[in-house]
């Protein structure tokens, strides 16, 4: 035996070997494309079976031997075509084009093989080059468009169709051309044998080498899903997760239903990444969460007619489905779909039900971190509602105590002397701190409101500096001292300007109280690119590096603030952070560079009106009267 | 009623007269300090027979009072006036009389007053 031999016999076996098995498949579960694959080595094999028969009685080299053999093997093309449309779907046209073609040109080999049998050869090459070329064409294309394992298989079957076409048209030219049979009969061999390996690793790998594909995918998978544990938002860890499966699974998208305790439901991401409930039964998923076992359908809206249109949506002709569960609980399922079944997807079971496992432990693991979120956000929610009722009881208790002591001094007088005089002194503190009382209260429903995201209401354009220097007006007219560095030119923000009034006022409170005695605070107006900044500077003891971000914190008071004044809640800071915020700008603290501290703000100024900036005017006259406030009228009584 | 004089020291003013005023229509005899270290100042000029001492105040707050006035031997009882929900440990703390706890009305005030007495 020559070795151009052994590589025919060692191609045939291989030939023969693979028509068992992908038959063994097709036996085992008889879909078309496993059919398909069968009538494509079935025939193969057959012409191989033939040719040794007729090599055994010695009547191969009559003419009609190579016509009838040539019969079998058009079949090949054919299965292949079929394959296709299995794969990933052909125009029906295609398929009716090709069986047409099959028919014609096996009663053409038919009626032929024994009287002409140049004419089927070469009919025959035309059909292999033709219909061969396009299915592997189309196989590579179908490579191209899939992803992991199902990818490497298909690029597997492509090369297998091509080498194959390639061999056969190398076998057909070397009978019709002798001068060149000898060379080409080497190159048939062997890219037959090339063939052949490539068509097993695509239609039958071994179980090592379908380990070693997945082996890199899985290692990704395990790589991405090592993170979502971690990631704050449950929906987003989902989304990535769903994806995660689908990338290794080759499929075009997958879905994980997340079973509710309490109710029959399970709850799906849509695809704008909100949560939306079904009944624990719905879809294909549904049904094998609720039967507990994976679920495959080829033909997802046939099965599942009620869904039809979600499966159209999707694109999810094929869909299978695995429960997700741990130690016995049902947490929910995994559902996997494509559009095409991926022709090796029973093959791929084992990786399903890992990814199933893979999910439940994900979601196990996040559940108990959102537990564990939760009971820190409920301990750190108790400790600030404690903390706050503690600093506004404290509060309240200061300018109480006033109220409470001037009104018995008063009665107690009285009851003495029904006569007495009245101290004004003394009714004007009851009245001042009675005022102090209210402000607090409405602070408190401030930072109440805040925390629902209501306090920023009628916004309008205004001119920030004109904000500015009205509150400066208001203070220097009360006999305040206040010094303002204003901007330029006017700069117009779309402000709700009460609040803005409030952010500046607050500041200004902090800069009398904590700033030093002997000198005034100062405001500065700035623009600075496209927002404009206000700063209010004081002289005081400043703030402490390490508490420049926590004092906008709610209830946070920096220590030294706490030494020098007992009152204060803690909320003047948050309740300016969350006001500047709510317009889009930030708040910071920085150190005065001569010692003390300055707050500054940004609002971003209009788009259109930083433009405008040097024809507008400052528009000073159309101040609003001024409210009454906690401070002017404090400033009066005094 | 015996001349007992009071020294009143708390930082916020409008505490200071209230309290001063409902101790004076008792026939106390009063005065006033804004600080630790004004009261020590007070104390130096005229002497109390019983302070009345908020504890947070800034300069010189009523622990540092406390300590710089027993580390005299100044041995003036001391009454405890505070917002804070701790002003039992606090009074314990500086070894005070007696505490008075904000928000506080005449028959407190006195009370807390005539508890301290005893000890003069």
């Amino acid at each position: 035996m020559t070795a151009l031999e052994l590589i025919s016999l060692v191609t045939q076996v291989l030939f023969i070997g693979l028509f068992v098995a992908v038959l063994w498949h097709a036996v085992r579960q008889p879909t078309r494309a496993r059919l398909d694959t069968v009538l494509l080595f079935g025939s193969i094999a057959l012409v191989v079976v033939l040719s040794r028969v007729l090599q055994l009685l010695s009547i191969s080299d009559a003419e009609w031997a190579g016509g009838l053999l040539l019969l079998f093997l058009n079949v090949g093309p054919y299965a292949m075509i079929r394959l296709v449309d299995d794969f990933s779907g052909t125009a029906r046209w295609v398929q009716i084009a090709g069986a047409a073609a099959f028919v014609l040109i096996a009663v053409l080999g038919l009626i032929s093989f024994r009287t002409a049998p140049v004419v089927i050869e070469v009919a025959s090459l035309v059909w292999f080059i033709a219909v061969g070329g396009y299915a592997a064409i189309a196989f590579a294309r179908s490579a191209r468009s899939s992803r992991g394992i199902t990818r490497r298989r298909m690029v597997a079957v492509a090369t297998g169709a091509g080498l194959f076409i390639v061999a056969i048209v190398f076998a057909f030219v070397g009978a019709l051309v002798p001068s060149v049979a000898g060379v080409l009969g080497v190159l048939t061999q062997l890219t037959a044998l090339a063939a052949v390996i490539a068509f097993f690793l695509g239609f039958a790998p071994p179980t090592w080498v379908r380990h070693a594909w997945r082996e890199p995918d899985l290692r990704r998978f395990l790589e991405r899903s090592i993170h979502l544990t971690g990631l704050a938002d449950d929906r987003q860890a989902i989304a990535e997760l769903q994806r995660a499966v689908a990338d290794t699974f080759g499929a075009s998208g997958s879905a994980i239903g997340i079973a509710d305790p309490q109710r029959p439901v399970l709850r799906y991401l849509d695809r704008d990444g909100e949560w939306v409930e079904y009944p624990n039964d719905a879809f294909i998923g549904g049904r094998a969460f609720t039967a507990q076992r994976r679920l495959v359908a080829m033909d997802a809206p046939g099965a599942d007619p009620d869904h039809a249109d979600v499966y159209a949506r999707t694109s999810a002709n094929t869909v299978i489905a695995a429960p997700v569960s741990a130690e016995g609980r049902r947490m929910g399922v995994l559902t996997i779909y494509a559009d095409r079944a991926p022709i090796f997807v029973e093959d791929d079971m084992w990786l399903l039900e890992l990814l199933a496992d893979q999910t439940a432990v994900l979601l196990e693991a996040r559940a108990l971190t959102t537990q564990a979120g939760e009971l820190r956000g409920r301990e750190e929610a108790a400790r600030l509602k404690e903390e706050f009722l503690s600093a506004a009881a404290h509060d309240l208790r200061t300018p109480l105590t006033v109220v409470l002591g001037q009104a018995e001094l008063i009665e107690r007088r009285l009851l003495r002397d029904p006569a007495a005089s009245i101290d004004p002194a003394g009714i004007s503190r009851m009245a001042r701190e009675a005022r102090h009382l209210r402000d607090l209260v409405s602070e408190l429903l401030d930072a109440q409101r805040l925390e629902q995201g209501l306090t920023v209401m009628d916004r309008a354009p205004a001119d920030l500096g004109a904000i500015v220097e009205a509150v400066r007006a208001r203070h220097v007219e009360h006999g305040v001292p206040l010094l303002l560095e204003g901007p330029e030119e006017a700069l117009v923000a779309s402000v709700d300007r009460p609040r803005i009034e409030q952010v500046i006022e607050n500041l200004l409170e902090n800069a009398y109280k904590y700033g030093a005695d002997d000198k005034p605070p100062a405001m500065r107006v700035w623009q600075d690119e496209r927002e404009a900044r206000i700063a209010v500077v004081d002289h005081g003891a400043g703030v402490p590096l390490a508490d420049r971000e926590r004092i906008f914190e709610r209830f946070y008071r920096a220590p030294n603030a706490q030494s020098i004044t007992d009152t204060g809640m803690g909320l003047g800071l948050y309740i300016c952070r969350r006001i500047v915020e709510e317009h889009g700008g930030r708040i910071w603290a920085e150190a005065t560079p001569s010692g003390g501290a300055t707050f500054v703000f940004s609002i971003p100024l209009e788009p259109d009106a930083a433009a405008e900036t040097h024809e507008s005017k400052r528009p000073m006259a159309d101040l609003p009267s001024w409210p009454p406030t906690a401070v002017t009228e404090a400033t009066a009584d005094a | 009623m015996p001349d007992v004089r009071v020294l009143v020291v708390d930082d916020e003013a409008d505490i200071r007269a209230t309290v001063s005023a409902m101790l004076e229509i008792e026939g106390y005899d009063v005065d006033e300090a804004a600080n630790g270290a004004d009261a020590l100042h007070a104390i130096e000029l005229r002497a109390p027979d019983l302070i009345l001492l908020d504890m947070r105040m800034p300069v010189l707050d009523g622990w540092g009072f406390a300590s710089e006035l027993r580390r005299r031997g100044n041995r003036t009882p001391i009454v405890v006036m505070t917002a804070a929900r701790d002003a039992a440990r606090w009074a314990g703390e500086i070894a005070a009389a007696a505490f008075v706890a904000k928000p506080f009305g005449m028959d407190d005030l006195i009370t807390a007053v005539e508890r301290a007495r005893p000890a003069l």
